[in-house]
């Protein structure tokens, strides 16, 4: 892989250098009290390299993600900013994009978005002028080209590492691998999948991965979710489009006394990260604990993932 | 075809309020074959208004009523019902109660016209007389070539030109389980004739310029 600098951000140096990046996820309030992100900031701090900061997930409405990704680097946190096609056309887009670099946001992921339907407000118009592979290749031609989408100069390029989604596991599996391929092509950097559960259908996605040699062209991160209870385990198996979650881990998460449950779905997680750094061409983990953030550390540290390198 | 519904009928009482004698105008093209304004259904509501206590003093159903040649001939020879009526209502799509507008504007008539339906879409029917789906939305610049001849802009819920997007499950899309992913579909045609390599073809961002609003076809 490329050791040049594109964007200089902590994530980016850990990865080329070869090192195995940890990355981890902060939702931000709906209000507009800033205390919340300095909380999950305080529980959060030295326990990944950075922090994925959603952009009004799930369609529901919160504190903007380029707004909560400047309350981060305040406290001294790098995040990554997450950017859904779903509310923003290419001009917003762009705009966007300028004003994050400028506030200093070096790491971006670019996702279509849920649709609103999911949402608070499913009587809002959507937008999705552009799609997640569009998204990637405007970052990438607005960083290397310093061009706009339109062809134009931009007076100062923003310097972002690229980072977008991927599931292993929606339908068709044939194309999952190529279509990984096609954000390769369009420019991504760095990839984080959806959480893993089913390991050896990651394992199969994850040989196509390198037979066709992506992995030397993108660092691909590991999606992993703890289970907080086995009633979570079975909304996300039952409820979340595009998981999917093995009858032998639910069986794991239900023969689990209640109390233990919660210690059980760290166990799993851990696992699964020491399974993932024997893959070959993981480059790193991407921890979704989904409003867990006071077990980010502890699942980072029994999976020996800390310290995390200082740079 | 323009796929309408009926609105409530207190929606319809409401805006006819203080309007005591109208015309009922249907459209023989698109409401008929949705069994909202054809013939049949401007009698039903010519019957319901009545009911509720209006003179109908005309019911009217012109061949298609966006093309102002119809809906012209259909008023023509009527001025004095017309100039008697205090409204219109219209069981068209929102196209043929402009048209209707028009055409009465252009016959020296001031009169409102109301309408007694919504229009839901461009429409295409699947089960003759009893189901239409939306499988085209008049983007200004067909995709249908290189998709396997199905539109992703309309029936994929987020417009990919991109897709799938990670949440299709058991080939269905997961804003809608009850309907087919649209890049699944495509997928599948573009495998069964042989064109798989175009499903790994980027493509760039649409050009929403041609579909701009409001359009204008100079047909001749």
């Amino acid at each position: 892989m490329s050791e040049e600098l594109k964007s200089g951000s902590r994530l980016e140096k850990i990865l080329r250098s070869g090192k195995f990046a940890v990355t981890g996820e902060c939702g931000p309030p709906r209000g507009a009290d800033p205390e919340v992100i300095h909380k999950k900031c305080s529980l959060l701090k030295d326990k990944a390299d950075a922090f994925n900061i959603t952009d009004n997930q799930t369609s529901v409405v919160r504190m903007s993600s380029i707004s909560s990704a400047v309350i981060m680097m305040q406290q001294g946190l790098e995040p990554v900013m997450q950017m859904v096609c779903r509310d923003r056309n290419r001009i917003a887009i762009q705009s966007d994009i300028l004003g994050g670099a400028a506030l200093g946001i070096k790491n971006m992921l670019c996702l279509s978005g849920d649709h609103q339907k999911f949402g608070d407000h499913p009587q809002a118009k959507n937008v999705f002028d552009l799609d997640s592979i569009q998204l990637i290749n405007t970052v990438k031609t607005m960083r290397d080209d310093g061009k706009f989408l339109s062809g134009e100069d931009i007076k100062g390029a923003p310097k972002l590492f690229i980072g977008a989604a991927e599931n292993p596991f929606a339908d068709p599996f044939e194309i999952r691998a190529p279509r990984l391929g096609k954000k390769v092509a369009a420019g991504v950097d760095f990839i984080q999948t959806q959480c893993i559960f089913n390991l050896s259908k990651f394992e199969l996605w994850m040989k196509q991965v390198v037979d066709m040699g992506l992995h030397e062209k993108v660092f691909i991160l590991g999606g992993v979710t703890p289970f907080k209870s086995f009633g979570m385990a079975r909304y996300m198996a039952n409820n979340v489009p595009g998981m999917d979650v093995p009858d032998e881990l639910l069986q794991r998460m239900k023969n689990t006394p209640k109390e233990k449950q919660a210690e059980e779905g760290i166990t799993i997680a851990v696992e699964t990260i020491k399974k993932l750094q024997e893959i070959k061409g993981i480059a790193g983990v991407h921890i979704m604990a989904i409003e867990w953030e006071e077990k980010v550390g502890e699942l980072a540290d029994k999976a020996g993932l800390l310290p995390r390198p200082v740079l | 075809m323009i796929g309408t519904t009926r609105k409530p009928l207190d929606e319809v009482l409401q805006a006819l309020e203080g309007k005591e004698k109208i015309v009922v105008m249907g459209c023989n093209g698109c409401a008929k074959a949705c069994k909202t304004g054809g013939d049949a259904e401007v009698a039903d509501m010519a019957a319901t208004l009545t009911g509720a206590g209006k003179s109908v003093i005309w019911e009217v159903t012109p061949e298609r009523t966006c093309y102002i040649q119809h809906t012209t001939g259909s008023l023509a020879g009527h001025e004095q019902t017309i100039s008697d009526t205090d409204a219109f209502l219209v069981l068209g799509c929102g196209g043929a109660a402009q048209v209707a507008r028009q055409a009465l504007d252009e016959m020296g008539f001031v009169k409102p016209v109301k309408i007694a339906l919504n229009s839901v879409g461009h429409l295409d029917t699947i089960i003759a007389g009893k189901l239409a789906i939306e499988q085209c939305q008049e983007c200004g610049d067909c995709v249908l070539n290189e998709t396997g001849g199905i539109c992703p802009v309309t029936k994929c819920a987020k417009s990919l030109l991109n897709g799938p997007c990670g949440g299709a499950q058991d080939g269905k899309c997961e804003v809608d389980p009850q309907r087919d992913c649209a890049w699944v579909m495509i997928y599948d045609r573009l495998k069964a004739l042989g064109e798989m390599e175009k499903l790994y073809v980027y493509r760039d961002p649409k050009d929403y310029s041609k579909s701009n609003k409001p359009r204008t076809l100079v047909i001749a």
